[in-house]
């Protein structure tokens, strides 16, 4: 009775007991949550959002050495100016980039898949092609991307025509391991542009650079093929499906999430790479006129961003989501 | 009446097998004929052959550059300008290997960068593994926008932060009061104890540890995006139970999601180390290469006394052999690494639930 009298009365009359009420779960857990992402949370405010504003800052401003640090003068948007209608090869080594990324990202995403659905089959030594197809990954980054690009001796030890790997540094006809050549010869019937034939050349051509480029990709399409589960093919094949159909009805839309994912990943990590037309131009500009360099490579950050959002926008209403029944 | 077929005859040949004989069963031959010459047999066997070739050159593709990196350490200068050598050399030396070890400064470079980049992934994974948790399993207000500035800090380039990264390091100062120019609380602090306090990190590992911290590294956007798929395949029912059990949230998090995420761990750690490891645009940004410690990037350079080895001819391959030597010890720990850890990236990768 007294006990009732009390909690009826305790709201109204005691205020500080109201706060001591245990906080709700989803508080709780929220709380926790914050908690968790706490490090990146303050180090992208202590750290990252300050060197993201410096760096427009920087774009805009000149950096003055003095005696303790450095002092800046607002120059408005000469750097920009410069980067674009003074600087004479800017513009054309950005058109060239772009067009360069837009005929490799479509190369890589075939190529990583068509190897994707090989790796997921059953075969001899799979394992062993496993492990193989992902040194890449691990090995040929950053340092060695660097060594691999100077690297003529590969080249000379492939003796001349036939047997050589252009890896991007080659590119002595020599070298190469089909020409144009052959292949429109191959396709004389077939009635096909000069275009297509010159894209299909320099893939093959280019094989090393792309394979060295898919690793990333190839292992998220296996992910992604790991996944289907193995229950629909069979539906299918006891109703008379093909293994070209299987893959155009099943393989395709159910990867196709992973496609986007790959595409958006293939964009990115190849405007990011030092290998990279612009980066590099970008990265020998820095060495002059640090400034310039950075306003440059906004702008290329916003073009690519474009690029991207516009082929998000496109490819979001092609892609197929499987709905969880959970 | 005797024209339906005789019952098959079933013989026992184990406790658990039988074995079924037919009477009239179709000849040996003409069953392999039917086999062999269908259609769906033929197709078989050229896809798995073309598929075999297909993975076998692609693997060359791949394995031909470490080949001839490898032949042409082993190579001495005149093995440059004989025509007749063309992988194999015919005087072995180990002269290149002997000078870069020596002169280069190799070792100390490789305790420098197994120390440092042991200490990053270490700490990258366990901070994407964290923040991976956080994001993925807690619904709070401003997760999305967590994700969201995960997502960007992937995929602003290097270059563009190059400049202001470097400015922050040089000029140390949290809060970046300085960099704003804007007159800062620390700087006023400082000013009172009399003169102007500058703290330079650079030519230390502690940028990088204190980005690694941060979860700001190279390519830690990626780590924490990974670690919140895979969380996402844990059930979370697991983690109810373990709260009906009377756990909190970070014994829970330690006691059994840890312990289950530690193939995606492994990965990522795998990651983190031979990324951080042959990086050298980070590396590049905060040493300059005469400081006191000694990564791998400082090894690239021509050995002196291999300098003049060489006859004008041969000296541009010698050169680039020289430099891929360098590459090969570099990636040689790696390697190792790698052959041991293979199996967990696949599978990490695999069952990350990356998938939707």
């Amino acid at each position: 009775m007294n006990q009732a009298q009390n909690n009826v009365s305790a709201p109204v009359v005691e205020a500080p007991v109201k706060k001591k009420k245990p906080v709700s779960l989803t508080k709780r857990k929220a709380r926790a949550g914050w908690l968790f992402v706490l490090p990146f949370v303050v180090g992208l405010l202590v750290l990252y959002i300050p060197i993201i504003l410096d760096s427009i800052c920087f774009s805009f401003f000149e950096i003055i050495p003095t005696t303790s640090g450095y002092s800046l003068q607002f120059q408005g948007i000469k750097f920009y100016h410069q980067a674009l209608f003074v600087n004479a090869t800017f513009t054309t080594t950005l058109v060239a980039g772009i067009k360069q990324l837009l005929v490799d990202t479509p190369m890589i995403l075939i190529f990583s898949l068509f190897i994707a659905v090989v790796l997921n089959q059953k075969m001899m030594g799979r394992a062993a092609f496993r492990a193989i197809f992902f040194i890449p990954v691990v090995l040929s980054t950053g340092l060695m991307e660097t060594i691999n690009a100077s690297d003529t001796l590969s080249d000379y030890m492939g003796g001349g025509s036939g047997g050589g790997i252009s890896d991007g540094s080659g590119t002595n006809a020599s070298s190469e391991i089909v020409s144009a050549v052959d292949i429109e010869r191959l396709f004389e019937g077939l009635k096909i542009g000069t275009g297509l034939v010159e894209y299909v050349s320099n893939a093959v051509n280019s094989i090393y650079d792309i394979v060295n480029r898919s690793g990333v990709q190839m292992l998220i399409f296996l992910a992604g093929l790991q996944g289907i589960s193995p229950s629909i093919y069979e539906a299918s094949s006891i109703e008379g499906a093909t293994a070209w159909e299987t893959f155009w009805k099943i393989t395709f839309p159910m990867i196709s999430p992973m496609i986007l994912v790959n595409a958006i990943y293939t964009i990115i990590d190849s405007f990011t790479s030092q290998s990279n037309v612009v980066m590099s131009f970008i990265a020998g500009i820095y060495q002059n006129s640090q400034a310039t360099a950075t306003a440059m490579s906004w702008i290329y950050f916003i073009v690519i961003m474009a690029i991207i959002g516009l082929f998000v926008l496109i490819a979001s209403s092609f892609v197929f989501y499987q709905r969880r029944d959970s | 009446m005797d024209n339906t077929q005789k019952a098959p005859k079933v013989m026992r040949e184990s406790k658990n097998r039988i074995r079924v004989e037919f009477e009239d069963r179709t000849p040996f031959w003409q069953r392999m004929k039917s086999k062999i010459f269908s259609m769906y047999f033929l197709t078989n066997v050229v896809w798995y052959l073309f598929r075999f070739i297909l993975m076998i050159g692609v693997s060359y593709v791949i394995l031909f550059p470490f080949f001839s990196k490898i032949a042409g350490s082993f190579m001495s200068p005149s093995d440059f300008v004989d025509p007749t050598v063309c992988v194999i050399p015919k005087s072995p030396t180990l002269d290149i290997y002997k000078a870069i070890i020596l002169e280069n400064g190799y070792l100390s470079a490789l305790f420098n960068t197994i120390v440092l980049s042991l200490s990053t992934a270490l700490i990258q994974t366990f901070v994407a593994a964290l923040v991976g948790y956080g994001l993925c399993k807690f619904k709070f207000k401003g997760n999305s926008v967590v994700m969201i500035f995960v997502i960007i800090t992937m995929i602003i380039p290097h270059e563009t932060i190059r400049l202001s990264m470097m400015q922050h390091f040089r000029y140390f100062d949290i809060g970046g009061v300085q960099g704003l120019n804007i007159p800062g609380l620390i700087q006023g602090i400082v000013g009172i104890f009399g003169g102007h306090i500058e703290i330079n990190l650079m030519e230390s590992f502690a940028p990088l540890i204190l980005l690694s911290v941060f979860g700001l590294g190279f390519k830690n956007g990626l780590y924490i995006f990974m670690m919140r798929q895979f969380f996402t395949g844990v059930p979370d029912e697991l983690e109810e139970s373990a709260y009906v059990d009377g756990s909190n949230t970070f014994r829970t998090f330690f006691q059994i999601i840890l312990p289950l995420s530690i193939p995606m761990m492994v990965t990522i750690f795998l990651f983190a180390f031979c990324w951080q490891w042959t990086d050298d645009f980070y590396t590049g940004i905060f040493f300059t290469g005469d400081g006191p410690i000694r990564l791998m990037p400082d090894i690239l350079e021509i050995p002196k006394s291999l300098e003049t080895a060489a006859s004008y001819a041969a000296q541009k391959l010698y050169y680039t052999a020289i430099n891929n030597t360098c590459g090969i010890m570099i990636i040689l720990p790696l390697v190792i690494l790698y052959l041991f850890c293979q199996k967990f990236l696949v599978q990490g990768i695999e069952r990350s639930g990356l998938v939707g």
